[in-house]
């Protein structure tokens, strides 16, 4: 008996439409450029899109973070943030 | 895929906050000090902002694991850290949903291969199934508190992390640009 038998009815947890919602919803989260050359995503392709893609905003954050940091420096404390706050709600 | 518009209000205020709480802008901390406050207190605003979810719990755990960064942590989290560093219990889901997605994704044989002796060259398939393994390899990696996740779980967790990620990754995109130009005005 192939084990596949079973599977069939413990998907009632998980239903195929789940994971093909979630595996298009990974291909749709990737930068347009990246999304152009995965016609048919194959796993191990959807995989290594998605690990760079993470990646790379692990870098983004560490980037931002050393020009905040260099910013900060300069700023003085107190109203600043105040007024961060009020320009960013309002845009 | 966006995150509403709640979730990045909550992410800003709670990094402010933090950048307060660990005074940035004061002159008596280093380069590395003022840069360090101010990716622990984005990363605690993300996780504040997105609420309890395995990822969200798995960086709580891997952030306190520097006592230094437990004052920090607590300020920004408040109340939700106790909530936030409960262990992750694994979900019985787990053996079937990683049989299932493994299937959809094209990476169960069909049937077992009889014995025989080795073939020199491998299918594309079993080199394509190979590859794809050592990539959820790399994914787990990746993900905070992936280690403990499979299947199902670890694609939903993936897409969730990386949505936050990116949220982050705007408001402070957005909050750089906002304090060059009020720093130019003085």
């Amino acid at each position: 008996m192939p084990v596949e038998m079973s599977s069939r009815r413990s998907s009632s947890r998980i239903s195929d439409e789940e994971i093909s919602e979630l595996i298009s919803k990974l291909q749709s989260l990737l930068p347009e450029s990246r999304r152009r050359s995965m016609s048919r995503a194959s796993a191990a392709k959807l995989l290594k899109e998605t690990c760079s893609y993470i990646k790379s905003l692990h870098r983004e954050v560490d980037d931002l973070s050393d020009r905040l940091s260099d910013l900060m420096s300069t700023m003085d404390s107190g109203s600043p943030q105040a007024e961060i706050i009020r320009s960013i709600l309002r845009s | 895929m966006q995150v509403p518009n709640s979730f990045k209000l909550a992410l800003l205020k709670q990094m402010l906050l933090g950048f307060q709480l660990s005074a940035v802008s004061s002159n008596s901390m280093s380069f590395h000090e003022r840069k360090n406050a101010i990716k622990l207190s984005a990363d605690a605003a993300m996780v504040f902002a997105r609420g309890s979810t395995r990822w969200t719990r798995g960086l709580v755990a891997s952030l306190s694991k520097n006592r230094n960064n437990d004052g920090l942590l607590r300020g920004i989290l408040g109340k939700k850290y106790e909530r936030l560093s409960l262990p992750c219990c694994n979900s019985w889901k787990i053996p079937r949903s990683r049989k299932i997605l493994k299937r959809c994704l094209g990476l169960c044989s069909r049937r077992k291969k009889a014995t025989g002796p080795q073939h020199d060259v491998e299918s594309s398939s079993t080199l394509a199934r190979r590859l794809a393994k050592k990539r959820i390899q790399v994914l787990k990696k990746l993900l905070p508190g992936g280690e403990s996740m499979e299947g199902f779980s670890l694609l939903d967790q993936t897409l969730d992390y990386a949505v936050s990620l990116k949220a982050q990754v705007d408001i402070m995109r957005r909050l750089l640009k906002i304090s060059k130009a009020s720093n130019l005005n003085k």
